[in-house]
């Protein structure tokens, strides 16, 4: 008996699950926090729609979106131009600024894009050369593969046509510089602006970027220089009716803008 | 009756060989696997560049870098370096479990052995997080996240398995070479020294070959502390980047030949692995012969 209703239940769901039309996102992880509560409130009004968001990161997520197994892509890169060619259409969602931070220890409270990039690549080593005490610097930096990483040398680095010093602690996760900075003296590292408050948590601080504090206003109106956006990518324009089209639609309601500002980031106006 | 049972003792047999072939297939296709993804890098990068250059820079375009030396010198350093620590600690602990622990604090002392070996490894990294690195940027200096933190956690790590191999195999000792050791006059240390420790050196060995198997596999305590800068460790506070940890960093988000080059960093890593249990195979079968003597 108590067999019969196991089955009976398993059948059940089977068919619920046979019954529910399933969609595959994915990419970035910068805006995994996002796409999650998005996709729980944007299904809970439909229960035959199953969304899964794979953080695979912005290259792979936009790799597999023209390859067709990801239907939307998350990005929290500019799209590159082959990328364009080969027929994906980003929309921007949000803002993020990657915000600088440095150990509590560390008395510097401005740098310049230019001192940044000499840090980050090595010629400035110490931290009495940017109006600091006399303490050596240490970089943390991001795996070569993260959207984040990726965002930082396009904005401080490429300008100048230099490259990372390979004397950095490698962090993989945004909560990883955090934790490294927060407990290394004399570390300096980069997050999202959404991961400011772990850091400011554990007792480190954002800097200024030439005078500029990075916030939520400096980032909309541009004047804060490592800012970047956030992209929802299809393969093709969105179609009408389709699911994806009411998803991105749904991201920059005014119920998407409340969710992008939970997850730390800034919403479009 | 008869054929049931010769029926039921060939269906177990067969069942048994199954299960048998299975572990095979799982090591072959491994290896056939890993081969796959990773051999294709040498149509790209040849193979000293890739052996012998210390220049990793994958994302770098264009003219990437695939050179793994610092990470196969990192690998090896961490290694020895942590059995510098472990087996010095490890034997002596095996001997005075085998030997000298009384009947009340051996117990205790296993169980204790027993539960380190069985603490997982994101644990002993964020031990290492929060005591080793900050200890060793205190003493020592540096900024802590360096091949000596990866050190020591390692150490720690393949403790159990050398205090194990060397206890079980101390014990293993006849009773009578300890006897006529104590009878002809000698001291306890001159039997540790002089007749036990070479008596049961066969198990001690293979006990650290497969301890130094284990350090060189070891990830996630080593991605924790190690600092996982792509350099040539200079020294023992520089920061280090292991084969493991290279594969574990970009492994998420590679893609081309970059992840090709990241299984190909795996199998210099399984060769090593390789190497090491034919090493053990080898001992093991000296250490057979010698008790059978």
């Amino acid at each position: 008996m108590k067999k019969n209703l196991m089955l009976a239940a398993t059948l059940v769901c089977g068919c619920a699950l046979l019954a529910a039309e399933t969609y595959t996102f994915g990419g970035s992880t910068t805006v995994q926090p996002i796409a999650n509560v998005a996709i729980e409130k944007f299904t809970a009004s439909k229960p035959d729609v199953r969304i899964s968001y794979e953080g695979v990161g912005s290259g792979t997520g936009l790799k597999q979106l023209s390859e067709g197994t990801l239907t939307l892509a998350g990005s929290s890169r500019d799209l590159k131009k082959s990328e364009l060619d080969a027929g994906l259409v980003p929309v921007a969602i949000a803002s993020d600024a990657l915000t600088v931070v440095v150990n509590k220890d560390v008395r510097v409270a401005n740098l310049t894009k230019d001192q940044l990039a000499g840090i980050y690549s090595g010629t400035i080593v110490n931290w009495n050369e940017v109006g600091g005490k006399d303490e050596k610097i240490e970089v943390v930096n991001r795996d070569e593969t993260s959207g984040t990483f990726g965002a930082f040398k396009e904005l401080v680095l490429d300008p100048k046509k230099i490259a990372f010093t390979k004397n950095a602690i490698v962090a993989k996760e945004n909560g990883e510089v955090a934790a490294k900075v927060a407990s290394t003296p004399g570390a300096i590292g980069y997050v999202g602006l959404g991961f400011v408050e772990e850091i400011t948590k554990a007792g480190g601080k954002a800097l200024a970027i030439d005078g500029v504090d990075p916030s939520v206003k400096t980032t909309l109106d541009g004047s804060y220089p490592l800012s970047r956006k956030l992209y929802m990518v299809t393969k093709g324009p969105a179609k009408a009716k389709s699911i994806e089209k009411a998803f991105i639609d749904y991201v920059l309601s005014a119920r998407g803008k409340v969710i992008i500002k939970e997850a730390g980031f800034i919403p479009l106006k | 009756m008869t054929k049931v049972r010769r029926f039921m003792e060939a269906g177990l047999e067969r069942t048994f060989l199954a299960c048998a072939l299975l572990s095979i297939a799982s090591v072959a296709l491994m290896t056939v696997f890993i081969f796959r993804q990773g051999l294709p890098l040498f149509a790209k990068v040849s193979l000293p560049d890739f052996l012998l250059s210390t220049d990793w820079f994958p994302s770098r375009d264009p003219n990437p870098g695939y050179g793994i030396l610092s990470f196969i010198v990192g690998s090896v350093f961490v290694t020895v370096m942590s059995l510098a620590i472990s087996v010095p600690v490890g034997i002596s602990t095996g001997i005075f479990l085998a030997e000298m622990a009384g009947r009340r604090f051996g117990p205790f002392l296993r169980a204790a052995v027993e539960l380190l070996a069985g603490i997982p490894s994101v644990i002993y990294g964020l031990f290492g997080i929060a005591v080793i690195v900050p200890l060793v940027r205190m003493i020592p200096g540096g900024n802590g996240y360096s091949a000596l933190s990866s050190s020591i956690v390692l150490a720690i790590m393949v403790l159990p398995t050398i205090i194990n191999m060397t206890e079980v195999s101390v014990r293993s000792v006849p009773n009578e070479l300890r006897e006529g050791s104590l009878a002809l006059g000698a001291t306890r240390w001159q039997t540790i020294s002089g007749v036990l420790v070479p008596a049961a050196r066969s198990g001690i060995v293979t006990g650290v070959v497969l301890g130094m198997g284990r350090a060189l596999g070891e990830t996630m305590a080593v991605l924790l502390v190690g600092g996982n800068a792509p350099i040539m460790p200079a020294g023992p506070l520089s920061m280090v980047r292991t084969l493991t940890m290279n594969v574990i960093t970009d492994m998420a988000y590679a893609e081309g030949t970059h992840l090709t080059a990241l299984f190909a960093t795996a199998i210099v890593l399984f060769v090593f692995i390789l190497a090491l249990n034919v090493f053990i195979q080898v001992a093991l079968k000296r250490a057979v012969k010698e008790s059978t003597r």
